[in-house]
């Protein structure tokens, strides 16, 4: 290129010199400004060493516990807000948290949760059962705009409340007894309530924060927390920082000081990190480089265990030609659910045909749609697409990360192989995955959901149609019914029917989602520098009983 | 050769002589041919009349999965497959097909805007001229890829629901595609402007232009009958260095995954994904190896090539 300029040098030697002169002085000024902003704006770097870095997947959509829905963001929130009761960090059943002891009445239809009287905000007020009334009404207030409102529905009215139809607060089946008590009425016996009561959407949150700085509260400095840690720093795609709150009930027991969460969506990245000794924990399942499960799963710090999550594909009903439940029945039909776990996912994953992935003691899920690809261009055919004519270019929304990626260009392949379809994949950021879902604004939509507790309700009634994380659609006063009638059935063996009926209808005859895959729980940590992490069904690993041993910097291999 | 025997040539044929003796120049040349007739014929391999006449290697489509998953190169797999079974070769000249398709349509475009906006700036002179160029200046102090990636990220959307309702669905699948040609062409003219408008500036003061506004020819016909004859030379070396620079552009876009959408390759995208599987546990260097090794190889052909005709070209050049 150099001598091409010598070339024409005689030629454009006409250009004016001294705009050349001005040029070059403005983009040397401009650039020396430049380096300037760019020194001076990184000067308050991270310079304490954290106890445990942990590597969390996505950057957090949030951290209100009534906003948030991925499991990414609670494992944090969990750190930070505390409900009346709290997974115990070995089989994450509920233990007590900020209620020291409760009452069961009536069948399991009325709770009398009592109340620490040592429990305080880490700025040092007391919690009492004000706090517990007002964060529970916030997340039911409609103008919250919590997708997981549903959690409270089992309380007396709630659901009515949510949905505007009841104004007044005191016809909710929440009172208070005393200072220090609390008196709780659901509608019908709820075995899973003491599960939800240490769910993230019911922890508890302050008051005054947030009705002093509304949607920004999470940001105040020193912001009060009622769980073992405060939020130290919370840097967008560089790291949330968690430091220990001296003021906790349980503050003795808290095994570390200082805790980073280190987002990252790509998988190959995350591990190089952790190989190269820079993080200690890695435990979201999407940033775990599955073309690499052959070799990982030998390795002692590998560690693999069952829990209950369900990877599976959302249909928007509302939109066509996903409007035609056959439509919906050909697409899940003819998805290759073995090829995938076998050739992309490698985890130990099990194909799945139904919603609910299998290991509750309480309830056997029924069979759903198997491959047929036969059946699926027969379907095809009746709705007015034989071999895929006529059908438009769908879009399947994804979010990124290159697990999800290859598994939308299987996808691809098999709708176009087995039913002519051609699909575009649209890759977003979590955020904008989350946001884009919630407003149905995708015709396919990868999809995954991990249980809250071990019942099989915590799948089923999300489809209910009024339930902030449906995202579908589709609404089916049958199926509410039969939720809502399973869930006051007190028989454990009636309401395993019924339920039963209810997953029927949403695997089988009506379809607005097709199972993939369920979950395999991989973690990686380093079992000499880090113990305190044990596996359970909900992986969940609550970050106060983590402990590092030793800090071991040789043997990062 | 010796001068007497080539003094009665034209400069072109000339300079066509001079391309022969430069042997990289040439081999570059043959190298192109065979990439592009290749690139163009790889679909039809895929199809099975035709794939029974090849070897098995040749006739695999880029799309079929398959369940053999990261093949190292074989006699099966000449490149290798990667993590969906799908084969290394057939997708690295798909690859080839939207690279080289970018950069020679990117070019074309720069080649229209570049020439067209010097040759009125260097013959209409004076004031236009100067307003012209200074617009150029401008755009020159642009940071041109950053500019692309606003245009890209503002303007997909609307360009894509345009297409889908101006044409038929299909359309709207190619957007990325079309954003890449104008977006890479739009900002890949300006020097192109620049050395057509120097060229036109000295030749309209030659003597046989000067002869020719004498006999009353217009503005138009001047240009295009005396000049652009006289600076085509320059344009073609510059229109080959062009290409590579865009071929480039176009990877890195898509290496940051702007550009082609999945299932759809281009060497960029490809040496992404195989950029993704460097790690200290296994490393699956083919499909890095090979999208990387047929880039650079272009690249630098298509290099030799403009070298070879700018010396070819050169007035002052050894005769």
């Amino acid at each position: 290129m150099k001598s091409l300029t010598r070339l024409l040098g005689n030629s454009s030697g006409r250009l004016r010199f001294f705009w050349r002169q001005i040029c070059r002085n403005l983009a040397a000024s401009a650039a020396i400004t430049l380096a300037g902003l760019g020194t001076s704006g990184c000067s308050s770097a991270v310079t304490e060493q954290a106890d445990i870095v942990i590597i969390n997947g996505a950057e957090p959509e949030s951290l209100d516990p009534a906003i948030i829905t991925g499991q990414g963001e609670a494992r944090i929130v969990r750190g930070l807000f505390e409900g009346l009761t709290r997974l115990d960090p070995k089989d994450a059943v509920p233990v007590p948290g900020l209620a020291e002891r409760w009452e069961i009445l009536n069948d399991g239809s009325v709770y009398i949760f009592h109340l620490r009287t040592n429990a305080v905000w880490s700025t040092g007020e007391p919690i009492n059962v004000d706090d517990v009334i007002y964060s529970w009404l916030r997340v039911l207030d409609p103008m919250t705009g919590a997708e997981y409102a549903g959690q409270l529905f089992f309380i007396k009215n709630a659901e009515e409340y949510n949905t505007g139809k009841i104004k007044n607060p005191s016809a909710l089946g929440i009172h208070k007894m005393d200072d220090y008590t609390l008196r709780v009425e659901l509608t019908g016996p709820t075995p899973f309530f003491l599960d939800l009561a240490a769910f993230p959407t019911l922890a508890v949150v302050p008051r005054d924060s947030i009705e002093k700085h509304s949607d920004r509260w999470i940001m105040e400095k020193p912001l009060p927390t009622s769980g073992p840690y405060t939020l130290e720093s919370w840097r967008i795609h560089d790291r949330v920082r968690l430091r220990k709150n001296p003021r906790h009930w349980d503050a003795a027991n808290v095994q570390n000081t200082l805790v980073d969460f280190i987002p990252m969506e790509s998988a190959m990245t995350a591990m190089n990190l952790y190989l190269s000794g820079q993080a200690d924990i890695l435990w979201d399942k999407t940033i775990i480089p599955s073309e690499l499960m052959d070799v990982l799963s030998l390795r002692p710090d590998c560690h693999q265990f069952d829990y209950l999550g369900t990877f599976f594909m959302r249909f928007n009903v509302t939109r066509k030609p996903f409007d035609d439940v056959r439509v919906r029945k050909a697409f899940s039909m003819v998805i290759d659910k073995q090829r995938i776990v076998e050739k992309i996912t490698r985890a130990g994953e099990k194909p799945a045909t139904h919603f609910v992935p299998k290991g509750m003691v309480t309830y056997q899920p029924p069979k759903g749609l198997a491959y047929d690809p036969e059946t699926a261009r027969k379907l095809m055919a009746e709705a007015g697409y034989p071999g895929g004519k006529g059908f438009p270019t769908v879009v399947y929304l994804l979010k990124s990360g290159k697990l999800d990626e290859q598994i939308g260009v299987e996808l691809q392949a098999m709708f176009k192989e087995h039913l002519g379809v051609r699909m575009e994949l649209r890759q977003a950021e979590w955020k904008v995955y989350l946001a884009a879902q919630s407003a149905l604004d995708y015709d396919l939509s990868r999809s995954s959901w991990i249980g809250d507790y071990n019942d099989p309700n915590t799948f089923l009634d999300m489809f209910m149609g009024d339930n902030g994380n449906n995202r579908t659609g589709w609404k089916n006063p049958r199926y509410d019914e039969l939720i809502r009638e399973g869930n006051r059935q007190v028989d454990p063996k009636k309401r395993e029917k019924i339920l039963q009926e209810a997953e029927v209808l949403l695997i089988r005859e009506e379809v607005p989602i097709a199972p993939l895959y369920f979950y395999a729980g991989v973690n990686f940590f380093r079992p000499k520098e880090i113990e305190g992490i044990y596996f359970n069904l909900l992986d969940e690993h609550p970050i106060h009983a983590i402990r590092r041993v030793s800090r071991n910097r040789e043997s990062r291999n | 050769m010796n001068e007497a025997a080539i003094a009665h040539l034209t400069p072109n044929q000339r300079a066509w002589k001079r391309f022969r003796k430069n042997k990289p120049a040439v081999i570059s040349a043959w190298f192109l041919a065979a990439l592009v007739l290749l690139a163009l014929l790889w679909p039809a391999f895929s199809h099975p009349r035709v794939a029974a006449l090849l070897p098995k290697p040749l006739t695999y489509s880029q799309e079929a999965i398959s369940d053999a998953q990261f093949q190292p190169p074989s006699g099966q797999h000449w490149f290798g497959t990667d993590v969906h079974g799908r084969d290394s070769l057939s997708r690295v000249f798909f690859g080839a097909r939207i690279s080289l398709l970018v950069g020679a349509v990117g070019a074309g475009v720069s080649l229209i805007i570049g020439v067209l906006r010097g040759a009125i700036a260097g013959s209409a002179g004076g004031r236009t001229d100067n307003y012209m160029m200074r617009f150029v200046d401008i755009l020159y102090s642009l940071p041109s890829i950053v500019f692309v990636i606003v245009l890209f990220t503002t303007f997909e959307k609307t360009l894509k629901q345009w297409l889908n309702t101006a044409f038929a669905t299909p359309m709207g699948a190619k957007a990325p595609l079309i954003f890449l040609f104008i977006g890479l062409g739009a900002v890949s003219w300006l020097t192109m402007a620049r050395i057509v408008r120097g060229q036109v500036l000295s030749l309209r003061t030659r003597n046989f232009v000067e002869a020719s506004r004498v006999l009353g020819a217009s503005h138009a016909r001047i240009l295009w009958k005396h000049i652009l004859p006289n600076v085509y030379g320059i344009i073609m070396v510059y229109l080959t260095l062009t290409v590579p620079a865009i071929i480039l552009y176009e990877s890195f876009l898509s290496y940051l995954g702007l550009g082609i959408q999945p299932p759809q390759a281009s060497w960029g995208s490809l040496i992404a994904e195989g950029a993704h599987q460097i790690n200290p546990l296994r490393i699956y260097w083919w499909l890095l190896v090979y999208p990387g090794a047929m880039l650079v190889t272009t690249l630098l052909a298509l290099n030799f090539l403009g070298d070879g005709l700018r010396d070819a070209f050169d007035p002052r050049g050894s005769r």
